[in-house]
């Protein structure tokens, strides 16, 4: 196992497809990664694109208008087997994702504003814009334990967008845990049935006073048993129940960690978390051949890995860089206004200055330039120089480290990195 | 204030406050009494000051097995951050008897290793004596404590050097005489060599470990060097002695610096002990001379090693089939020298045998911790996972590189356990 066909750098959604679509290829993979990827930091739904009606036809329409797109460079065929593969792989864990590509669903946040987003597990379905306008009155309960989540902000903000929303704080059952209460520990508690039986019971009390036909509570109700705990709440409750995404920790964005990770090791491939890349080694040409194969750009030969004591250094044939943007760590803002990719070097599309980052008005219709900088690539999702030659002919870069486009204002972080990261895998 | 000083007291600001260690952490998922990684390593320590008092103490529960540091997305050293605040508040409060009789496994094994070990070892399972044990010094009567071995790993190097060199004084000996890497003028130029370092649990409790490493090593022409050496000093660390593990370690690195030196590996069986050696003792005790640093440079796991031959061609692959399939647990404190997987690496040269890893996060011993009395539940609960998945494999063997892993799997699961090089060395049909 010491000689992997593809090692993929980076363990969020985008790395997780890329290694898994290789694996179920019958190659030996390892996934490199540095921690836990950012899926811990999202809100654990599947956005496309922030569109009213259909996202997929707005998508469409945006990969013809913007060649660059990440969306454009890999097609509408790689998003729609990537997310084909993603709810296979949940669904495979007990945590089936609903929606679809074609319908842009409004779910309510921790602020209680409506966010677009695609799919989304089923623990949150009923909390859908269009059910919560069906007149009939919505609780939103909580814990005082449970910081950063605020039931009467929600309601209020629900009510104000003209949803009915009441809001309540429950008793916190009676358990071993007297001090920290984070999603996570929660979310184990939510795994014991008599703690759902005293909260369930509680919120059974609130239906039968309240009339609610549905109860929004926190992203915390288990981990590997989330959707047996939602359902039996609901049969306790006698009322529909979602959640609705927390602050980090996440733990539904968790859950999609965990569902993708089990597939990965299902299909042989290896996980190596705690290891940053900090450089690599390869052979920089322009075309040649090696091994009776012809190819274009040079060659990615090692990586080395943060170690104790020394490096580690990890040989393979083909490459996956998927270690994110700035906010995941795969780029870089030096001092001096320079734009680095931190894993391998790779030339970083950006600004020409750092006068140039940002649209001097704050809400600038078009973003800030500096959120689309990023690694540009070929057809192949090969990395490109500055004057638009491959760099490394046997690495493919998918997810947030991508060039052209912004993924928190489009609305299409999770797409984009399902799509660029289960093309790099079919590859 | 050099890099890594600097690393670690600045890495707290990396911290963004998202509480996946504490997600993670295999102590908070089960106890309440540990608040997590985040609140006791980078939100705690913008509290601690020197010359002041030790804002909060549950940091204790820290059992320093570092899956915080490896989950971590911004690179924070919390499992450093953690023993530090704890070495502040023994500099402070002073160590526990029952702390300083456990974190001296060295002169622990040296008084009960010997003809005298099965009166030792009956002792140590005889019930109103654990019992007494626990009520006085809150070691757990439960908690999983090795059998003393008859006689010490290096008794029996020194009789097996005689039968290998004929007598010849041993290498070792002469270095301790000169004060200096000894001579290898008289020996065949061809013949490499290697340092073993034991750690006291090889020498005074499992031998059979040392006798497998040494014929795995001459198995594939290193000639096995026994320096001088002593405790790496890691009990010292994690039951926050630092002025013993400052010691501790400032002796190994005299011992071993010849060899270094001269650019010959040392190569440890234990996980915990070469990773004190490499990077333990340097960052956490802060010391970072040119000395410490050339014997963290120059020191190995054994697998880590016998990978990196593999990887040159230069191990010997002439195994004998193996046909076995055994549930294998990497110990916390091999993946914390953030090698991936070396002994699965390796093990899987050999044919028919396959080792499942355990993807448990810890076993719950961590060293000390759960022998603790204090302690011993939260460590059951925290490898409840791990023994689950060793019992339900069906086996009559586990596989650990760490030594207080396998007390605690087999304790937790009575499945024999062993290191992963005796499998090695019976793939070579080497008897031990």
């Amino acid at each position: 196992m010491m000689n992997y066909d593809t090692i993929v750098i980076g363990a969020g959604i985008t790395g997780l497809m890329a290694a898994l679509g290789r694996a179920e290829r019958g190659e030996r993979v390892l996934l490199l990664a540095k921690g836990h990827g950012t899926t811990h930091w999202a809100s654990g739904c599947v956005d496309l694109l922030d569109a009213e009606g259909d996202p997929l036809a707005a998508i469409t329409r945006l990969a013809a208008e913007r060649p660059e797109h990440p969306y454009a460079i890999v097609g509408i065929d790689a998003l729609e087997q990537g997310l084909a593969r993603l709810r296979a792989a949940c669904e495979a864990a007990g945590y089936p994702l609903v929606g679809s590509a074609t319908r842009t669903l409004l779910l309510p946040t921790a602020v209680g504003a409506l966010r677009p987003t695609a799919l989304v597990p089923a623990t949150m379905a009923a909390g859908e814009s269009r059910q919560l306008a069906d007149g009939r009155p919505t609780l939103i309960a909580g814990l005082h334990e449970l910081r950063d989540f605020f039931p009467p902000v929600i309601a209020a903000n629900l009510r104000a967008q003209g949803l009915a929303a009441d809001s309540a704080y429950l008793t916190m059952p009676p358990t071993e845990r007297h001090r920290e209460f984070g999603p996570m520990i929660f979310a184990r508690l939510f795994e014991q049935a008599e703690f759902r039986a005293q909260i369930g019971g509680q919120l059974a009390e609130h239906v039968r006073r309240g009339g609610y036909a549905r109860i929004g509570l926190p992203g915390i109700l288990g981990l590997k048993g989330a959707a047996a705990a939602v359902r039996d709440l609901q049969a306790r409750a006698g009322a529909l129940i979602f959640e609705i995404p927390t602050l980090p920790t996440s733990v539904p964005g968790a859950r999609i960690f965990h569902a993708l990770e089990a597939a990965l090791l299902a299909a042989g491939g290896r996980v190596q978390i705690g290891s940053l890349v900090q450089r690599a080694e390869g052979i920089l040409e322009h075309a040649g051949h090696e091994m009776g194969e012809e190819h274009e750009g040079g060659r990615l030969v090692s990586v080395y890995s943060e170690a104790a004591a020394r490096e580690q250094r990890h040989r393979a044939r083909r490459w996956v860089l998927a270690t994110g943007g700035v906010l995941g760590g795969g780029l870089r803002a030096e001092h001096d206004g320079e734009l680095r990719e931190t894993a391998l070097g790779l030339p970083v599309r950006a600004p020409n200055s750092r006068g140039d980052w940002f649209d001097p008005r704050f809400l600038a219709e078009g973003g800030h330039p500096i959120f689309q900088a990023g690694v540009a690539v070929d057809a192949q999702l090969r990395p490109l120089d500055a004057a638009g030659r491959v760099v490394y002919g046997n690495l493919a870069v998918a997810g947030g480290s991508l060039a052209g486009y912004d993924p928190i204002r489009e609305g299409c972080l999770e797409g984009v990195a399902i799509a660029t990261g289960w093309r790099a895998g079919a590859l | 204030m050099d890099h890594i000083e600097l690393s670690l007291t600045q890495s707290l600001d990396h911290c963004i406050k998202c509480n996946i260690c504490t997600a993670a952490c295999p102590v908070a998922a089960v106890t309440d009494k540990f608040p997590g990684p985040k609140y006791v390593g980078p939100q705690a320590q913008r509290f601690r000051m020197e010359g002041q008092p030790t804002p909060d103490e549950s940091v204790d529960y820290c059992s320093g097995c570092r899956v915080c540091n490896q989950v971590c997305p911004t690179g924070v050293k919390i499992a450093e951050l953690n023993a530090r605040a704890r070495g502040q508040m023994v500099a402070e409060k002073g160590l526990p008897l029952r702390n300083r009789l456990i974190s001296h496994s060295g002169l622990v094994g040296r008084l009960s290793c010997g003809p005298h070990a099965p009166l030792v070892n009956f002792g140590l399972t005889f019930k109103p004596a654990r019992w007494a044990i626990d009520k006085l010094l809150g070691i757990h009567q439960n908690a999983p404590l090795p059998q003393a071995s008859s006689y010490s790993f290096r008794a029996w190097f020194k009789r097996h050097q005689q039968t290998v060199d004929g007598g010849r004084q041993t290498v070792a000996q002469q270095g301790e005489r000169s004060g200096a890497a000894p001579s290898t003028a008289h020996r065949p130029p061809s013949r490499r060599q290697v340092v073993y370092f034991h750690g006291c649990a090889t020498n005074y409790y499992e031998p059979r470990v040392g006798k497998a490493a040494v014929a795995v090593l001459e198995r594939n022409g290193f000639e096995v060097i026994l320096a001088k050496q002593n405790c790496c000093g890691l009990p010292l660390i994690s039951n926050g002695d630092f002025k013993g593990a400052t010691s501790a370690h400032e002796a190994n690195v005299r011992k071993l610096l010849p060899y270094a030196l001269k650019g010959i590996p040392i190569v440890g069986t234990s996980t915990s002990c070469t990773l004190t050696l490499k990077e333990e003792a340097p960052e956490i005790l802060g010391m970072h001379g040119d000395d410490v640093q050339a014997v963290a440079a120059g020191t190995y796991d054994i697998f880590e090693f016998l990978r990196d031959l593999a990887e040159r061609d230069e191990l010997d692959t002439n195994f004998r089939p193996i046909k076995r399939s055994l549930p294998y647990h990497p110990p916390c404190q091999y993946r914390a020298h953030r090698l991936g997987n070396p002994a699965m690496d390796v093990l899987a040269l050999v044919p028919g045998l396959r080792l499942n890893d355990s993807h448990a996060d810890c076993c719950g011993i961590a060293g000390t911790y759960g022998l603790k009395s204090e302690k011993y539940q939260i460590g059951m609960d925290v490898g409840a996972g791990l023994f689950d998945f060793v019992r339900d494999s069906g086996s009559d063997l586990a596989l650990c590189d760490s030594e207080t892993c396998r007390w605690q799997i087999t304790h937790g699961t009575g499945v024999a356990s062993k290191h992963p090089i005796e499998m090695l060395a019976e793939a070579y049909g080497v008897a031990l």
